[in-house]
């Protein structure tokens, strides 16, 4: 995962597939990192993602009440058709937005 | 009729494994993008369950898979393992519905597999263990 910081917006890059195990090597990281650069957007892009499950769902609603709780916006980016399919699933996009790649 | 049985360590690292083979095993059939990506949500769904569910995250328990189909392209895939068994299964397919929060699950994983498949079976016993019964049939190849 490449992690990027300009001013105050951090973007993390998600790797190819975001699952359990996947998850579990950079959960911590983007835990600690949101905590401690206090961003004031956290942009979690999908463009080089090839697989989500229902763990994705998870994390992302997790980093969404983890920034929430620190006055922080939460977007998503890249997202192709099968990521939006499962998302939808869950009703995240009530919460949580979509911004178009630059 | 043509099918395949795997086992496998119950380590996460196998979700991707297990599906990856899933899609090689029923590249006959020609699948389209869309079917292969949600025959392979459901492979990890149902693995990431026995592994996290089935057995506590236990990297050295056993996972099955086995994967058949039929000339008309219909799937069956059974998915089973051994462990703690579902004490609700009518609470565990409720969307949303996890017994793992603390763990950032989303609850969605039985919503997915359903949503995904024609036809979806839970069986499971109390400490006996659970197996995912899914069908799903695939268009017709050209």
């Amino acid at each position: 995962m490449r992690v990027e910081k300009k001013k105050d917006v951090l973007t993390f890059y998600l790797n190819e597939d975001v699952d359990d195990y996947q998850i579990s090597l950079i959960k911590e990281e983007c835990i600690r990192l949101i905590d401690s650069v206090h961003p004031a957007k956290v942009i979690l892009d999908f463009t080089d993602v090839s697989f989500v499950d229902s763990t994705g769902i998870g994390f992302v609603l997790a980093r969404y009440k983890q920034c929430a709780s620190n006055q922080c916006e939460l977007v998503l980016r890249g997202l192709n058709q099968h990521h939006r399919v499962i998302f939808a699933m869950s009703g995240l996009f009530h919460l949580i937005k979509e911004e178009a790649c630059l | 009729m043509n099918k395949v049985t795997l086992k496998f360590k119950s380590r996460m690292e196998n979700e991707s494994f297990a599906r990856i083979t899933a899609c090689a095993f029923l590249s006959p059939l020609n699948p389209t993008i869309e079917e292969m990506m949600e025959i392979k949500t459901i492979v990890s769904e149902a693995v990431t369950n026995a592994i996290l569910h089935g057995y506590d995250s236990n990297p050295n328990k056993l996972v099955k898979l086995e994967i058949g189909y039929d000339d008309n392209g219909c799937v069956t895939m059974i998915i089973s393992d051994s462990g703690n068994g579902i004490e609700d299964i009518r609470q565990a397919m409720e969307p949303l519905y996890t017994s793992k929060a603390e763990l950032e699950r989303s609850g969605m994983g039985m919503t997915i597999m359903q949503t995904f498949s024609d036809s979806f079976d839970v069986i499971s016993r109390l400490k006996e263990g659970t197996s995912v019964v899914v069908q799903k049939q695939l268009q017709k190849s050209k």
